[in-house]
């Protein structure tokens, strides 16, 4: 059994302790924002916060969560109104959109931290999430667009 | 040129050994338009108008981030004269009134448009007939304009809810009539070529879009596949599951010809009573099956395979090298290329009542339907895929493979069956782009005009595994694009089928990657043998197709094409102009790209690119603007890194680690976009873009180093090599 905190809401899963936290959140939960890319914390697709950091569900076991405040996209901003969901509207980043939730957890931790970044902090920072469809040039805009408040 | 076999003789072929009809109708089962007083009305297949007045275009093309479903709803709005705010769509169920569900070859558009313009129109006509009858007035003094029949007299209207909520419109029109209406003049466009916000985003962003991988049916039960040690002909003779049953959490054992499997209660329990299994396998005839072998069957194949059938065959080839003052030979080869789409390949399927659902993103569901209601001895309708969100396509989910599976488990076991691949089953069991040789030639007059062109191309061709070749034996989706547009009097494409022993596949753009690959990079070398500028050099040989020579044109002034000469050292220009998809529905492309060479480590910087397009009317700008920003990219990607390897009948490769793909940090500082305004028929942009990369790129090195990368992708060990034999 595990006790987890997600987006404030507290759950118990009937689970091994070394269950990845991602499989957790997508099958046993069914928050399916968070996305399964490559098991191996290679693609960033499963991004999600915990106490505010980015890490990587897919690579995390259940048991190194518990008792700590996990955001999945869901929980990101109550309406879909985050600063860089309303960013990634306006720059029409998304093309299969399979990546975006992992991405947008990435860029919110980043801005979290460093509300203005640089090219190089956001390179920095994305780099270790995969888009296939390869948005990157509209991620990066978004990205900017949004620490800029507008 | 001999390509009289059409993409739609290539459909038709596969269809019918799918046993399964296949025409793309628009009109209704009755061949005109069906009117219900009640309800929604449902003018086609291809809307729904309810009501409150809400139009539902219903989307058979597969949402794989190419924005499908927004551009076809403009161009039924852009004719039903609908209020954008009122239009929705939706994805539906996989079923024969469709005709044809197709999702590929950069088609939606060419394929869709006249239809669904008329479509609209004809509903349109229908509207306005029914609303001056209910006002009492002449339909010819009315106009459809935001969803209004409006009496211009008068300036009485009535809403399109209005009109469908009384039941006013009983009248049809014939699949004749439909072909008589008068559509609109590009000129009139409202919604069409307007920019419109893509109506699948907004829940891209929160994490609501649903995947396949995101579907759950009550009761169901997680399974796992042990899969075969080697690609194809590999079978289980021994099952031994006694571990497995120690997992917690285990189910069952499933055993049929076709597979091994367990079922689970979750998806990790599935995997660790999968990895407990203990089967024994038949290895097969393809055991030993590994790059090299492949390789040197390819060059064996080029050289000596003089019997097989001709794909390009203009003039007498032969006569003009013996007249050639110079004459030039190179050897193109491509690696295997993969789509690894982010989503893994998954399913969700049920069996029940005798009815298959499938929960899956599918780009060819008439091919799931064909395939499936064979080998479950089922009637085509009960096979019933529930469109999803693809992440990603690529061609990848033109595949039914992991629906099959998934059928099969479910049959077995009774209960709704979910079915996830790891990412190392992904890169391990993707259909792989074929590992290509083009062995080209060409011959130069002495005015330096190119007189003869030759080429051997060694590709195996995916359409074999369902009966898509020609009657003689050829695959088009395996040589487009080698019957270039260059004025040469004298040409001659030997299509050699290269068999692998590995399986392969369609990857977005399919072969004009690694045609003009050699098409672009070859003319290249050729114009620095006639001493002439590789643009110049294009432009003499493409009077028939002006088109070409425009976005030519129109990049190299972009790019600033004349400056490449004033660049600094170790950085070059690279030029290359493509017509994917294929030549029935070309998208006329060119990119000038500028890279940066390393010449100590061989490492290549892709520092800016430009690249104009012109695919006739646009329906969305940012839509095509997007594509081709992602397709340039996802070409770089297939430049610079992506290669798969074989050994022992299998895939090397198992995740992003080592099958690489492009990350932000390997982008250029610059790409730009040119989108030509022209009212010509639309073709598709979700291919072409790439397909100009791999040439443009090599172009780009040579000017750089002196080097020519032949061999793709262009690794820095293979740069190094071409640059010390420069």
């Amino acid at each position: 059994m595990a006790t987890l905190t997600i987006n404030g809401t507290s759950h118990t899963v009937d689970v091994a302790p070394d269950t990845p936290l991602l499989w957790v959140i997508r099958e046993h939960l069914q928050l399916t924002g968070t996305k399964f890319g490559c098991g191996q914390a290679l693609c960033g697709a499963c991004t999600v916060h915990l106490d505010g950091n980015a890490i990587r569900s897919c690579q995390t076991p259940v048991s190194q969560a518990t008792g700590k405040r996990i955001t999945t996209i869901e929980g990101l901003s109550p309406e879909g109104k985050h600063p860089l969901q309303v960013a990634w509207i306006a720059e029409q980043v998304p093309q299969c959109g399979y990546c975006q939730s992992g991405q947008i957890m990435q860029a919110a931790a980043l801005l979290a931290k460093t509300p203005h970044p640089t090219d190089e902090q956001i390179v920095q920072a994305m780099q270790g999430n995969i888009c296939r469809c390869a948005t990157y040039l509209r991620i990066k805009r978004a990205i900017k667009r949004a620490a800029q408040g507008v | 040129m001999t390509t009289e076999f059409s993409r739609r003789d290539f459909l038709k072929t596969s269809a019918a050994g799918a046993g399964f009809l296949l025409t793309f109708r628009i009109a209704g089962p009755n061949g005109g338009l069906d009117a219900s007083a009640a309800g929604a009305w449902e003018p086609n297949v291809a809307f729904t108008i309810d009501p409150s007045g809400i139009v539902t275009v219903h989307i058979t093309k597969a949402e794989m981030g190419q924005g499908v479903g927004t551009a076809l709803a403009q161009i039924v709005a852009e004719e039903l004269e609908a209020d954008w705010k009122d239009v929705r769509i939706d994805y539906p169920t996989s079923d024969p009134k469709y005709g044809l569900m197709i999702t590929g070859g950069s088609w939606s558009v060419n394929w869709t448009f006249d239809a669904l313009s008329r479509a609209g129109a004809g509903a349109r006509q229908l509207l306005v007939q029914a609303a001056a009858k209910s006002m009492g007035v002449d339909p010819a003094e009315c106009v459809a304009e935001n969803s209004h029949v409006r009496h211009l007299p008068t300036g009485r209207n009535l809403s399109y809810g209005d009109i469908v909520s009384k039941g006013l419109v009983s009248a049809t029109l014939s699949d004749e009539e439909l072909k008589k209406i008068q559509l609109k003049k590009p000129s009139e466009y409202k919604i069409v070529g307007r920019w419109i916000q893509r109506l699948d985003i907004p829940e891209k962003t929160n994490g609501r879009a649903k995947y396949g991988i995101d579907r759950f049916l009550p009761g169901m039960v997680y399974a796992k596949v042990a899969y075969p040690p080697v690609r194809t002909g590999c079978t289980h003779k021994g099952v031994d599951d006694s571990a497995a049953k120690q997992v917690k959490g285990y189910i069952r054992t499933v055993v049929t010809d076709d597979l091994v499997a367990v079922v689970a209660d979750s998806y990790e329990n599935a995997v660790k009573a999968r990895d407990a299994l203990k089967v024994t396998w038949d290895l097969g005839p393809n055991a030993n099956v590994s790059t090299e072998s492949i390789m040197k069957t390819y060059g064996d194949k080029a050289k000596n395979d003089t019997s097989a059938p001709s794909w390009v065959d203009v003039g007498d080839v032969n006569e003009a090298f013996k007249r050639a003052i110079k004459v030039h030979e190179a050897a193109y080869w491509t690696d295997y290329v993969g789509h690894a789409p982010m989503e893994p390949m998954n399913c969700v399927a049920r069996f029940q009542d005798g009815v298959f659902d499938f929960f899956s993103g599918s780009q060819f569901q008439t091919r799931v339907m064909g395939d499936l209601s064979k080998k479950f001895g089922v009637d085509a309708t009960k096979i019933r895929v529930h469109q999803q969100y693809l992440g990603g396509g690529f061609g990848r989910r033109l595949e039914p493979d992991v629906i099959l599976e998934a059928g099969i488990i479910a049959k077995e076991v009774g209960k709704p069956v979910k079915l996830i691949r790891s990412r190392e089953e992904d890169v391990k069991l993707d259909f792989y782009r074929s590992c290509t040789l083009q062995l080209v030639k060409g011959g130069l007059d002495s005015a330096g005009a190119v007189i003869a062109w030759q080429n051997a191309l060694v590709a195996a061709y995916p359409s074999d595994r369902y009966g898509g070749t020609d009657k003689q034996g050829r695959d088009q989706f395996s040589l487009n694009g080698s019957d270039h547009y260059y004025d040469i009097p004298n040409q001659f494409v030997r299509a050699i089928r290269g068999e692998t022993g590995m399986e392969v596949g369609y990857v977005r753009a399919v072969a004009p990657n690694y045609t003009f690959f050699a098409v672009e990079t070859f003319v290249d070398e050729l114009a620095h043998l006639a001493g002439v500028d590789p643009l110049s050099f294009r432009l003499q040989m493409l009077g028939g197709a002006p088109r070409l020579a425009g976005v030519l044109k129109l990049v190299a002034d972009k790019a600033g094409w004349d400056r490449r000469g004033s660049l600094p050292k170790g950085v070059g220009l690279g030029i290359a102009g493509v017509t994917a998809q294929e030549k029935a529905s070309p998208t006329w492309t060119a990119t000038v790209l500028q890279a940066r060479v390393d010449s100590s480590t061989g490492h290549v910087k892709v520092e800016k690119i430009w690249c104009a397009v012109d695919c006739g009317l646009v329906i969305n700008p940012d839509g095509v603007r997007n594509q081709m920003e992602g397709s340039l990219l996802f070409g770089m990607s297939n430049a610079l890194k992506e290669r798969a390897t074989v050994k022992n009948g299998a895939i090397v490769q198992s995740n992003f680690h080592d099958y690489q793909v492009l990350r932000m940090n390997e982008i250029p500082d610059e790409v730009n976009v040119y989108v030509t305004e022209s009212r010509e028929f639309p073709t598709g942009v979700g291919e072409p873009g790439v397909t100009t990369i791999l040439p443009a790129l090599s172009n780009a090195i040579f000017a750089a180093s002196g080097a020519r990368v032949r061999t793709s992708p262009y690794t820095p060990d293979r740069v190094m090599e071409a640059i010390r034999k420069a």
